[in-house]
């Protein structure tokens, strides 16, 4: 009589224990796509590996091959797509980029901080406008107003390419 | 009730409208019948007219669609083409309205027009300016000659304006403005009252840049001896430490490095592919030396010689290791110091091997400092440091050893002497913009006690 509350009582037990999945570890993973890395058609560059480009996300780089001074564009915080190229490109959290860039801009190594805009349309419209400059969209975001750079070879639909992004969720 | 009535009035006040605008058209007409004046338009003006008017529709049109934005429709079977680079154009619906790319980049130049006309807007400000601070709590067990020890007091540190503008897209900005209070200790000497404010401007710069290869600053710099002094400038905050490094003290503050000049600095990349070369060469007024040595250190504006101090640093920063710089610099003036009969040359070999990332931090310099009297004896005054600290969320502990050594007969320093000891501590990070620090430092000196220090520290940007 006594042993089935006690099983009851260890299975309560352990449950409580159990951490509970986090939110995204529970709902099925979205598929997920690659991101693309974008430039103004002018630009020669073709393919960057993505340690390079981890250096122009960070600033470190200032100008392209080209002599055009490379004017990054990123998208607000919060947004899927600069979260992944912080997770992915420059491996950092917000707040270590903010400093990194704040530090740049002491050394005199940064010459101006990323542009940020709040939607892709205004990332396509700014790489469109701007020779120098360099950004990152959705493959539906993309139109021929803007050039996709292949990062390590690879383009953003192939299996290989090395930065990914989670389908939007209303598709 | 009162409302009734207003539809009367605005029916009056229409047929007034209507006979107005009546008579307006009707009386010129009257007038010219008037005075016997006849106006024909013959067919071929009116087609003229006509023409002219679908031409100036179309003009409306145009400058209309020049004013939306390219909102080309994209389909995404256009990047699910892996050889979608291959074909120029990708496969996109063409565009519902608005300028084709080739169109806009035509537009381009106005762009930078419009850019240039409001760097030149004086009503718009083109500064960038970014602050950082501190205050400590600061107590130690040091005896000065001739002074009270065991002293504890809340001091204010530099209050550091960083001042940034872009002036044209080769040409920028620099500068750091930073309020201080307390005497100068300029090799061991002692200028100026206790506690008031004073101004320095500590870096003051303007830099072309031309391409990754060639920037090419004139103005005040910070010297590029080493890692610590180019990397962390005037901000506490940035650094992990309370304070700078011994070997890295402002002059104005004990140091013995020249910290500061005067001069013409270029610097960039060195084409060496994954191994990430970079290089700095500065030409600059040197330090101060002819003068007392209390006087300013710095000479901002005349120089004691016509000789020039030359530095040249080399460092890696290899691509596939980030956070590793691994570099060397040499630096050579000629000092002609009033306490000296002869100048003395002055040689600073520097190298340094640093790991910095987001979480763990590793900082290795080593120096020397050599001082010859024209046709005498060479005095040598190594030094290094190692600082080290890993970070676990908010926190992050630290270590650091330090060393110098100088000797008691150094024709420039001679108050420096030996000191060395350990410093730890722990930072804090209260939010994305502050920083707490507590660290304990022990120094040893030769022929004096040692010297032990506490310092909490609030260090914060804004």
């Amino acid at each position: 009589m006594i042993r089935y509350p006690a099983i009851i009582g260890v299975i309560l037990a352990t449950a409580t224990l159990i951490e509970p999945l986090p939110e995204s570890r529970v709902q099925a993973a979205r598929p997920k796509e690659g991101l693309a890395i974008v430039v103004n058609r002018d630009n020669p560059i073709e393919n960057l590996s993505i340690a390079e480009l981890r250096t122009i996300f960070l600033g470190e780089r200032s100008h392209w091959p080209n002599g055009r001074r490379i004017t990054l564009v990123m998208m607000e915080p919060g947004q899927p797509e600069r979260n992944a190229v912080l997770q992915d490109v420059c491996r950092l959290s917000e707040s270590d980029l903010r400093r990194r860039y704040l530090q740049g801009l002491l050394t005199g190594e940064v010459l101006v901080s990323p542009k940020t805009l709040a939607s892709p349309v205004g990332v396509r419209k700014f790489v469109f406008n701007v020779p120098g400059a360099i950004g990152y969209l959705r493959p539906e975001d993309v139109d021929d107003s803007v050039k996709v750079v292949r990062i390590d070879g690879h383009l953003p639909a192939d299996l290989e390419y090395p930065l990914k992004i989670e389908e939007r969720s209303e598709r | 009730m009162g409302f009734s009535k207003e539809p009367a009035v605005h029916s009056a006040q229409k047929r007034a409208l209507w006979v107005t605008l009546a008579a307006i058209v009707i009386s010129p007409s009257l007038m010219r019948a008037q005075s016997g004046h006849t106006v024909t338009v013959d067919q071929a003006t009116m087609q003229a007219l006509l023409k002219r008017i679908d031409q100036l529709e179309v003009r409306v049109q145009q400058l209309e669609a020049a004013q939306h934005v390219p909102a080309p429709q994209v389909t995404v079977a256009a990047l699910q083409d892996a050889k979608v680079e291959a074909r120029p154009p990708l496969s996109v619906a063409p565009p519902t309205h608005g300028p084709s790319p080739q169109a806009a980049q035509e537009h381009e130049p106005d762009t930078g027009e419009r850019a240039e006309s409001e760097r030149m807007d004086v009503s718009k400000t083109l500064l960038r300016i970014r602050g950082f601070g501190d205050v400590n709590f600061h107590g130690d067990n040091y005896h000065p000659v001739g002074g009270q020890g065991d002293k504890t007091a809340f001091t204010l540190g530099q209050l550091n304006l960083f001042v940034t503008s872009d002036i044209s897209d080769k040409f920028k900005f620099l500068g750091e403005i930073v309020f201080e209070a307390g005497p100068d200790n300029i090799y061991g000497v002692s200028r100026g009252t206790e506690n008031t404010f004073g101004v320095d401007v500590e870096r003051y710069l303007l830099t072309y840049s031309h391409n990754e290869y060639f920037n090419l600053s004139a103005g005040r710099y910070h010297t590029a001896i080493g890692y610590y002094n180019t990397a962390f400038h005037h901000s506490t905050w940035l650094q992990t430490t309370t304070g700078r490094p011994l070997l890295f003290e402002f002059e104005d503050r004990g140091g013995i490095l020249p910290i500061h000049n005067i001069g013409l600095e270029a610097y960039g990349r060195i084409p060496s592919g994954s191994l990430g070369l970079h290089y700095v060469a500065e030409v600059g007024n040197g330090r101060e030396s002819r003068s007392p040595l209390n006087e300013e250190p710095v000479q901002n504006v005349v120089d004691d010689s016509n000789g020039k101090a030359v530095n040249f640093e080399l460092f890696a920063r290899p691509i596939k290791i980030p956070g590793l710089q691994v570099g060397f610099s040499a630096y050579h003036d000629k000092l002609v110091p009033e306490t000296e009969l002869l100048p003395v040359g002055e040689t600073i070999l520097a190298a340094h091997a640093v790991y910095s990332t987001t979480n763990f931090e590793w900082l290795n310099e080593a120096l020397v400092v050599q001082h010859t009297p024209e046709g005498g004896h060479t005095y040598q005054t190594p030094g290094w440091y190692s600082q080290i600290s890993r970070r676990f969320g908010q926190y992050r502990p630290y270590f650091r050893y330090q060393y110098i050594n100088a000797s008691p007969n150094e024709p420039i320093f001679p108050d420096i002497g030996l000191r060395s000891g350990p410093s730890a501590g722990i930072r804090y990070d209260a939010s994305e913009s502050v920083a707490l620090k507590l660290q304990y430092d022990y120094t040893s000196m030769r022929n004096q006690p040692a010297v032990q220090g506490l310092t909490g520290q609030v260090g914060f940007t804004f």
